[in-house]
């Protein structure tokens, strides 16, 4: 959801003025987007340094790629956040390779980004509170798949191995977890069943 | 498909974990412009940005500042791929203000100092890397040889499958001591893919035995330690499975050899 700004400043009228060449709108956009970059970049890695280089990317890519942004295809906070996620996971793996050691589990890293105060409160909108407080009302084997998927890049059949459940279940999960937060996110009941 | 499937598909694509057929026919559809399965994706994907926009966290000023430099050299769309400038955490711009006056000359020479120490330190560091590097290689060489020198030491001879024909490899192999695996003329795998060496014995499922890559010759090698488990192997094979490697092979078979 784009912030209450100016009918120039929303996303949609920003990426288009970045399209063209437009430096102020990049810095903009950055201003107003990055955070929510960085927060998910920071939740997948640990270390500051390689979530700073990443964050870096993500933009680079959005100066590159501005011009092939469909807002029919979805919104560009989604746009964002899924080149965030990508990256971020990417980076995560190769890592991970590299280091041949484990990273934190998911537990931890969850607990981090709990206690972690937002810097500027004020910016949260009220659908996102309702989104994270549907994310913590999930039941529990609904939540950990997501945060499996979305926060370490696991597949889903790396998701059944890690949990010792059928493919299937995992599946089952991750759609009606999703389902679940949509519905938050559009201001429905959420029902703790 | 019915909705339900396009919304198990939907959300496995978007949390990224749908793989190998699923996300071929996923993505198919994307591309075909299929507007149900378009939406689908469209309301999770949206649903995600909620999510990471609940967390926000202001990034380093570093990152912008390096941005804006990049972008003021490049237009948008320039395909010329530009190095990630290094972040520089030493930089900062108290120095002009506190390089000023008599402080100046006390102040090099502190620097002066720091920088020499800093070079030492580093050259330190280098030193007991390399020193790190070489003794686990000299580790790794007297492994081997190890293996090749033992009798019971059997060869497995692999060949390349419909995927790359020309693909060669050999396993030296112990079963207490573990194993030297070497592949040729496999091709590059794709981004975010790896090969996956598998040990079968008899009926039982293939124990996997380590991912490797391969170089720009497609050359690749693995050492892979006992496996747990796995008495009598009776054949090898390779995978072409997520970077990363799976428990149980899911990709096609590239290299096969029976024991």
């Amino acid at each position: 959801m784009p912030p209450a700004v100016p009918g120039s400043e929303t996303f949609p009228a920003l990426i288009a003025r970045i399209a063209s060449g437009d430096r102020d709108a990049f810095s903009r956009f950055y201003d107003l987007a990055a955070p929510m970059a960085f927060g998910l970049i920071r939740r997948v890695l640990r270390d500051p340094e390689a979530a700073a280089e990443v964050l870096q990317e993500v933009f680079w890519q959005v100066w590159q790629e501005a011009p092939q942004y469909d807002p029919k295809r979805g919104s560009p906070e989604a746009w964002l956040v899924m080149r965030a996620k990508t990256r971020a996971i990417d980076r995560l793996r190769s890592m991970r390779r590299r280091d041949r050691t484990f990273v934190a589990p998911v537990d931890e890293s969850i607990a981090r980004a709990e206690d972690a105060p937002a810097e500027n409160p004020a910016v949260v909108a009220e659908e996102r509170g309702l989104v994270q407080t549907a994310l913590a009302q999930l039941p529990e084997a609904q939540r950990r798949v997501i945060e499996l998927a979305f926060f370490e890049g696991l597949t889903q059949s790396e998701i059944a191995t890690r949990l010792g459940e059928p493919l299937g279940t995992v599946k089952t999960r991750a759609r009606l977890g999703l389902e679940r937060l949509r519905g938050a996110l559009r201001g429905e009941r959420v029902s703790a069943t | 498909m019915t909705r339900e499937e396009i919304s198990e598909l939907a959300a496995a694509y978007a949390l990224g974990g749908l793989e190998g057929a699923e996300r071929a026919r996923f993505e198919a559809r994307l591309r075909a412009g299929d507007a149900e399965v378009l939406a689908a994706l469209r309301d999770f994907e949206d649903t995600l940005a909620g999510l990471a926009a609940a967390a926000p966290e202001t990034p380093p000023p570093a990152v912008k500042a390096a941005l804006m430099e990049r972008i003021a050299a490049a237009p948008p769309a320039a395909r010329a791929p530009a190095p990630v400038r290094p972040l520089s955490r030493r930089r900062s711009a108290i120095w002009p203000v506190v390089l000023s006056g008599a402080m100046a000359a006390g102040l090099a020479a502190v620097v002066v100092g720091w920088t020499v120490s800093a070079t030492y330190e580093k050259r330190l560091d280098a030193l007991a890397r390399d020193a790190d590097q070489l003794k686990a290689e000299l580790r790794r060489q007297q492994a081997v040889i190890g293996i090749l020198r033992d009798p019971a030491t059997q060869v497995v001879a692999l060949a390349g499958l419909p995927p790359a024909p020309g693909a060669r490899a050999r396993m030296m192999w112990h079963p207490q001591a573990g194993g030297v695996f070497v592949a040729t003329g496999l091709p590059a795998p794709p981004e975010g893919k790896a090969y996956q060496l598998w040990a079968i014995a008899g009926s039982n499922a293939p124990v996997s035995a380590g991912v490797f890559s391969v170089d720009a010759s497609g050359t690749g090698s693995l050492s892979v330690r006992p496996l747990h488990g796995v008495a009598a192997v009776s054949a090898f094979a390779v995978t072409l499975e997520p970077a990363g490697g799976l428990p149980a092979p899911s990709g096609e078979v590239y290299l096969l050899g029976k024991s």
